[in-house]
């Protein structure tokens, strides 16, 4: 009699899941199997069945001169490794700073930076096109990673892990060892906020490879292009050029490399990573 | 090697809240000194200002000649033990232990040696290569230690180590830990709130209450001449009773009353209290059921509310006269809860209090 309600209940349960795990993960089927069918065959409708162009899809990709898709794969790279590294890492520090010292203007300070986390990208775009043009970095690879030094809303995520998972008696433990205050940071901290900073290193990757606002306002120079531009000028290709094959296996190749970073950070995702450092 | 001096020291915090007043205090080099106090009365504070974890408001604090105010904790050589632990949980034990050395670019094999030989006294060897979630409490403890082992350092500070230990690993703890302090011959200052571990393990103890030093000195010392009735009450278990009791003059001396008891204590001291209430501090091993302990005037004949059967020897809770006791008497001459007892009181060991300045008279 007790089981059978349970029974009912991960049934359904599962279903619920299977469900959402095909929305998922069925527009990644569409795209895998549009990027192996040609322009006509995409225009005739959708197909479960692959396509036999898979081939010729990846070398008119490769070999448009219009598109440098090799360059825009490694611009995109560099920027968004960059923008991971330093907005995890700054982001970690800053909180650090905020979490473990007392000084004056620490509530100022922290208000502060969450009012930044308000202000949408777009509204302050106009200054800061102006100022990098100024500082003469327009049309370099800089204002694309530089400003994640200052990312709120993963300095908040940081702020909030080390609440709950960073003892200050650690910290204290190693300068009582002779450690320095960055050595503390970089040795006893970073490795104890390793799942949080792999969660956020992810979002900040995927965020800056997907980014096509501010590259497409800062890069006009073809060599220096990210993917997202590439595949938006591939998308407003005229009319004969235009084909749905080529757009579908250049964001085939654009998720690839996102799928490998989510994998390879995702086992530091772990719990309990603290765990044993101190009695509870 | 180092001794400790503290030279008007006061911590107030940024809140304005006062803990430490005035501090003066002088711990001899290679001494064990603990301090014990109910929670709050600054024992921990005075002992994270040793560590240079809390700033100085005002002051000098010394260790051996070297004025330590502004000098950072990495720079102080000193080992602390925390009552969390705080191992670092993604390091080994071995590198938990290993960590301090290699900060201060001792060679390598020089570390493996003194990490091992740490391990070994504290019987640490099976598991350097485990990370501290795999160890029990008493592990970890023994982890926390020998970090602060490896170092040599000039003062060991150690902070309710074995608060989260359970009591036959407490037990365990407390000689190892002054076993360590004979062999490394280091300063050691110890904080706790337990008396037994400080009866135990000091050369000397500072009680402290509200952030002021009652009295510093053996434990022998506090045990027999309290200076006043916070370190009365505070050493000895079960605690001392204290009973109100008027002085009057007699013949050849002063006797204090209370109940039909008339102890006579033939003290000077007394001379200005006459007719007034003091308080008398009496041990729960002052009262004595055997016969010859019988004199004049010293026998109460109590009411037993609870008795506690130890073993060899029983604690009754009696009720003499409107007022609370506790004693300690061999099994073989207690009586069980709700019969009446006769006692008497050693004279000779009772302490005095003054009711209002709660200072000592006579002892």
């Amino acid at each position: 009699m007790d089981k059978k309600p349970s029974h009912v209940r991960t049934v359904v349960a599962y279903i619920v899941l299977i469900f959402l795990t095909f929305l998922c993960l069925f527009f990644f089927y569409i795209l895998v199997v549009n990027a192996t069918r040609n322009h006509t065959q995409i225009q005739k409708g959708f197909s479960f069945i692959p396509g036999k162009s898979f081939i010729p899809n990846l070398k008119h990709v490769l070999n448009d001169a219009n598109i440098p898709v090799l360059s825009g794969i490694k611009n995109s790279l560099i920027v968004s490794s960059l923008s991971a590294v330093l907005a995890t890492y700054f982001s970690a520090l800053t909180a650090y700073g905020l979490y473990a010292y007392n000084f004056k203007l620490k509530k100022p300070a922290f208000i502060f930076i969450m009012l930044i986390l308000v202000m949408p990208t777009q509204v302050s775009a106009m200054g800061f096109i102006n100022l990098i043009t100024k500082m003469g970095m327009l049309n370099t690879l800089f204002p694309l990673f530089l400003p994640s030094i200052a990312a709120p809303a993963v300095f908040y995520f940081m702020y909030s892990y080390m609440q709950s998972s960073l003892p200050l008696e650690l910290v204290e433990a190693a300068r009582i060892d002779g450690c320095g205050e960055f050595k503390t940071f970089n040795r006893i901290v970073i490795p104890i906020m390793k799942p949080a900073l792999a969660v956020q290193a992810i979002f900040a990757f995927v965020q800056s490879w997907n980014n096509y606002f501010i590259p497409a306002l800062v890069i006009s120079d073809n060599t220096k292009k990210t993917l997202p531009i590439l595949i938006a000028a591939l998308r407003s290709a005229d009319f004969l050029k235009f084909d749905m094959g080529k757009v579908y296996m250049l964001i085939t190749i654009a998720i690839v490399p996102i799928i490998i970073v989510y994998i390879a950070l995702s086992k530091y995702i772990v719990a309990g990573v603290a765990l044993g450092g101190v009695k509870e | 090697m180092a001794g400790i001096t503290f030279k008007n020291v006061v911590k107030t915090y940024d809140n304005g809240v006062t803990v430490v007043p005035d501090l003066n205090m002088e711990i001899k080099d290679k001494e064990f000194v603990v301090l014990v106090g109910p929670s709050g009365c600054g024992k921990s504070t005075t002992l994270r200002m040793i560590a240079g974890l809390e700033s100085i408001t005002s002051g000098d604090l010394f260790i051996g000649d070297q004025r330590m105010n502004a000098v950072p904790p990495k720079d102080r050589n000193i080992a602390m033990v925390f009552q969390s632990y705080a191992l670092y949980p993604h390091m080994t034990v071995y590198k938990n232990m290993a960590f301090a050395l290699e900060l201060a670019k001792t060679p390598k094999e020089e570390i493996d040696k003194k990490v091992h030989a740490a391990a070994e006294i504290l019987g640490l060897e099976p598991y350097l290569d485990r990370k501290p979630k795999a160890l029990s409490g008493g592990q970890r403890q023994r982890v926390a230690l020998g970090r602060a082992m490896v170092r040599n350092p000039e003062v060991f500070l150690l902070d309710e180590p074995l608060s989260n230990l359970d009591a036959k690993l407490r037990t365990e703890m407390r000689s190892q830990i002054s076993k360590l302090h004979k062999q490394l011959g280091t300063t050691f200052v110890y904080v706790t709130h337990d008396q037994t571990e400080a009866m135990t393990m000091g050369d000397r103890i500072c009680v402290m209450k509200d952030g002021i030093i009652q009295q510093f000195d053996t434990p022998q010392n506090l045990y027999d001449y309290p200076c006043n009735l916070f370190v009365a009450g505070f050493i000895g278990s079960p605690q001392m009773n204290f009973i109100d009791a008027t002085v009057e003059k007699t013949g050849n001396g002063f006797a204090l009353c209370f109940g039909e008891a008339k102890l006579n204590v033939n003290n000077e001291a007394l001379a200005p209290y006459v007719g007034k209430t003091v308080v008398c501090g009496v041990r729960p091993e002052d009262f004595h059921a055997e016969p010859q302990f019988f004199g004049e005037g010293n026998a109460i004949d109590a009411y037993i509310d609870l008795d506690e059967m130890m073993g060899s020897e029983s604690y009754l809770y009696l009720d003499y006269a409107g007022q609370k006791l506790v004693t300690r008497v061999p099994a073989r001459y207690a009586k069980k809860a709700d019969e009446n007892i006769k006692l008497a009181v050693d004279v000779d060991k009772i302490h005095v209090f003054d009711k209002n300045t709660e200072l000592v008279i006579c002892q």
